[in-house]
């Protein structure tokens, strides 16, 4: 597969977030940037992945907002641009994105929200159409891969017509699905372009905010027009009941009415829903009785659609939000199947099948892996700390330190607030408060945080859990990360001199996987105040593995399993250890290494990898 | 064809998405309509993992209980876990080997018997096939491979609109070249083994 192919005519499968590369690619991309974040991960990767061969012009930034702000100034500067993130993401980019909107962007300027419907890998399942309604930006919502590649295509070219950011709202099942795309035309990427100056547009000073908040609400008026008669937004069957359907749910949709054909209803698919189509909803609507809407997460159509029978006068029955259509959670076509049923008084005679009994089956959470150097640390921390101390989490694989028996995160907010809140609370308990976050989400928003903890002189210990990758989301780079390993720039910029300029006075910079140094520097820690930070510094097993070329060659070997690595199994819950009977065991094809419990458990010694 | 739902199921690290890439990409080769859909990220850290292809021209990209018309468990407790998902007179391929989470690897839960996990299983699909992946994939050399096991089951069984040798061209097209050998001795061994054992 050549995702870089100049010409049409090919087909492949791909991954959601792949049709989203190929699909600014064909609009002539030619500046993106982004912060990597499970759902939107993929197109960044893809795009960096490429980057040797590409035209255009890629980035990891720190942080959303940086990307948003870099990105946007390439839209200013006339290069059509893409920035990506997932949707929380947003939140940190939202200040300059409202910005945006107001003074418009030259180059066009589509930005990816990847939500998470069913909070698969996020803290929420926040519905970031609602960003589209804030800021003012046309929205897009590809159900399928083909549609991921022609909508993103169609909304760079969109944004650059109109000179306004379009948002592209993609959902988990949509990034990661994978279907069969046919490729169109790529334009020659355009990298370079051209600012005009014209500062009582692109500086909003109150005068000129006051008038360009005119101007983006006229121009989101004239998109509005556009979109009535766009083809992402069609109307087909028959009867008297209606269906509009937005994202992936008209997926599920086309699925349940193919299953079903005793199902006749008309359908509207709103692959563009704001600016509402007002129109076309009108002209959809008359001769209907009821109306279903299926939109994931909040009734924002379903509003919009009894906004709009108010204005006409028009008395039929909207269909929302409800038991078989929820606000939480990821839709269905067994849900969507119910609603429908349900509003036709149909009944589809189907065998049951009764649920199996596993009420009781052992549960399968994430863990850290085998090898990962935060349980290492975590290990340490609770040995000088133990249940007394709050224990001050961050986004990445280290909150998957919060179960039993690292139990290491009390409390969470976000990317980076680990720090800040952590303090937050310091200052009214009286527990010790250690605050834990790793490498690439201390580049992300930790810093400030860190430098709040030293000006306003408070009493916490952090831990800096620096792997050397951004690990959770696939490995990516980040500040502190060499970039010679990748062919790019070279050096790095390191955490301890960093953290020095923040202020620190206590610093400690030790391995991650070395028991003795990381257990001497938090008991030190315990015994002072203020602000102290220690480094514990160790490569992430899998990016050692497939990125550095590590090779361990040694294992754990238990020599003779007695209470010791009974206790050893119990505080570590590293997933290469099991009991067989009463005998603790490690496995040898899944032990990373690391030797950790080699240096706890006297019963446990090194043995060759054979 | 006769449309087909694929559940993939499985713990992060057992290779469940590559063998879910590697059937979706092979059906679209064989002009099969195809839509695939994974769940990346948290997940992935030893956490159960599904995936879902859809052959014949379903648009969704997942797969909803009372819906497959396969399961393919990659770790006989999660096949136990995923049984609501399959269709009345589905079928279930699964491994026998067990992945124990950590709450059985520290001695804090039991991990059901594969008696019971197999009498359960039969309960939904009298048909179920339990494979010893990793005994088999073992005899490759590469013990990685038990995914690959119980692929070439699967393709051997008739269910799908073409079989083992596809699987097999598949694997000479699509995987690095090191590993092509042991994938393909492990295609044929998964194969050999339910077509031997009926």
């Amino acid at each position: 597969m050549n995702l870089l192919d100049p010409n049409q005519g090919a087909k492949e499968l791909l991954l959601g977030n792949e049709a989203i590369v190929r699909g600014a690619l064909e609009a002539g991309v030619g500046f993106i940037s982004c912060y990597p974040g499970t759902p939107s991960s993929e197109v960044p990767d893809t795009f960096f992945r490429l980057s040797p061969k590409g035209k255009y012009y890629f980035e990891y930034a720190p942080n959303e907002k940086v990307a948003m702000e870099t990105a946007g100034a390439a839209s200013l500067g006339g290069v059509p641009t893409l920035v990506t993130m997932k949707h929380v993401g947003v939140n940190v980019a939202a200040d300059p994105l409202m910005t945006l909107a107001y003074i418009g962007t030259p180059g066009g300027l589509v930005i990816l929200s990847a939500d998470d419907p069913g909070c698969h890998s996020s803290q929420n399942e926040q519905d970031n159409r609602y960003y589209a309604r804030l800021a003012g930006l046309p929205c897009f919502e590809p159900s399928n891969a083909q549609e991921c590649k022609d909508m993103t295509r169609d909304a760079m070219e969109l944004s650059a017509r109109w000179e306004q950011p379009v948002l592209l709202r993609t959902t988990t099942r949509v990034n990661h699905l994978r279907g069969s795309v046919e490729f169109g035309e790529m334009k020659p990427a355009r990298t370079k372009g051209e600012f005009r100056k014209n500062p009582g547009r692109f500086v909003p000073i109150p005068a000129v905010a006051r008038v360009r908040h005119k101007v983006l609400t006229a121009n989101m008026e004239k998109i509005r027009t556009e979109i009535e008669d766009s083809p992402w937004n069609r109307s087909w069957g028959e009867g008297t009941v209606g269906v509009i359907a937005s994202g992936v749910s008209r997926s599920y949709l086309k699925d349940v009415l193919q299953s079903f054909p005793e199902i006749q209803v008309r359908v509207l698919e709103l692959g563009i829903a704001h600016p509402f189509p007002e129109g076309t909803v009108r002209n959809f609507l008359s001769g209907l009785d009821k109306v279903i809407i299926l939109e994931e997460l909040e009734p924002i159509l379903e509003n919009d659609v009894r906004v709009l029978c108010q204005k006409n006068g028009l008395d039929l029955e909207v269909i929302g939000k409800g038991v078989e259509l929820p606000l939480w959670d990821e839709y269905s076509t067994l849900c969507v199947e119910q609603a429908l049923l349900k509003t036709l008084g149909l009944e589809i005679k189907k065998d049951p099948v009764p649920d199996p009994d596993i009420a009781d089956l052992p549960g399968r959470p994430p863990n850290l892996c085998a090898g990962c150097s935060h349980r290492s640390v975590y290990v340490n921390v609770r040995k000088v700390f133990g249940d007394e101390a709050i224990y001050s989490s961050d986004i990445g694989c280290y909150t998957l330190g919060i179960l039993p028996p690292l139990k290491a995160a009390d409390f969470l907010l976000c990317m980076g607030s680990s720090i800040s809140s952590g303090c937050g609370m310091s200052r009214v308990v009286d527990n010790p408060v250690v605050a834990f976050i790793g490498d690439s989400t201390f580049f992300h928003s930790g810093i400030t945080g860190l430098i709040n903890a030293v000006y306003n002189n408070y009493d916490i210990i952090l831990v800096i859990l620096d792997n050397r990758t951004t690990a959770m989301t696939g490995h990516q780079p980040h500040p502190g990360v060499d970039q010679s390993l990748y062919g790019l720039r070279p050096g790095n910029i390191e955490i301890e001199p960093l953290v020095r300029a923040s202020g620190v006075e206590h610093i400690r910079k030790v391995k991650a996987l070395n028991q003795k140094a990381v257990l001497e520097a938090l008991e030190e820690f315990k015994d002072t105040s203020g602000v102290r930070v220690l480094i514990a510094e160790e490569p992430c097993p899998l990016y050692a593995k497939r990125v550095l070329g590590v090779k361990r060659s040694k294992i754990a070997v238990v020599k003779e399993s007695g209470p010791a690595s009974i206790e050893c199994l119990s505080n570590l819950a590293c997933p290469a250890f099991f009991l067989e009977g009463e005998t603790v065991r490690i496995n040898p094809d899944t032990c990373a290494g690391c030797m950790v419990c080699v240096q706890i458990c006297d019963e446990i010694k090194p043995g060759s990898r054979s | 064809m006769k449309p087909l739902r694929v559940f993939f199921t499985g713990v992060g690290g057992q290779g469940t998405l590559t063998a879910t890439k590697l059937l979706a990409e092979t059906a679209l080769e064989q002009n099969i309509q195809v839509n695939a859909g994974e769940i990346h990220g948290m997940a992935q850290r030893g956490g159960v993992v599904h995936s879902f292809v859809l052959l014949g021209g379903y648009l969704s990209p997942k797969i909803s209980q009372g819906e497959a018309d396969v399961i393919l468990g990659f770790e006989p407790m999660e096949t136990l876990r995923a049984l609501s998902f399959l269709k009345k007179g589905g079928l279930v391929l699964s491994s026998e080997d067990p992945v124990p989470p950590i709450s059985v690897a520290t001695g804090k839960q039991t991990y059901p018997s594969l008696d019971y996990i197999r009498s359960e299983t039969i309960k939904y699909s009298p048909d179920a096939r339990f494979i010893p992946c990793i005994a088999l994939a073992r005899r490759t050399g590469v013990v990685q491979t038990a995914n690959t096991v119980l692929m070439g089951a699967f393709f051997s069984m008739d269910l799908l609109p073409f079989g083992l040798e596809v699987l097999l061209d598949s694997i000479k097209k699509r995987l690095k070249p090191g590993l092509v050998d042991a994938n393909l001795k492990a295609a044929r061994l998964g194969a050999r083994f339910v077509n031997n054992n009926n």
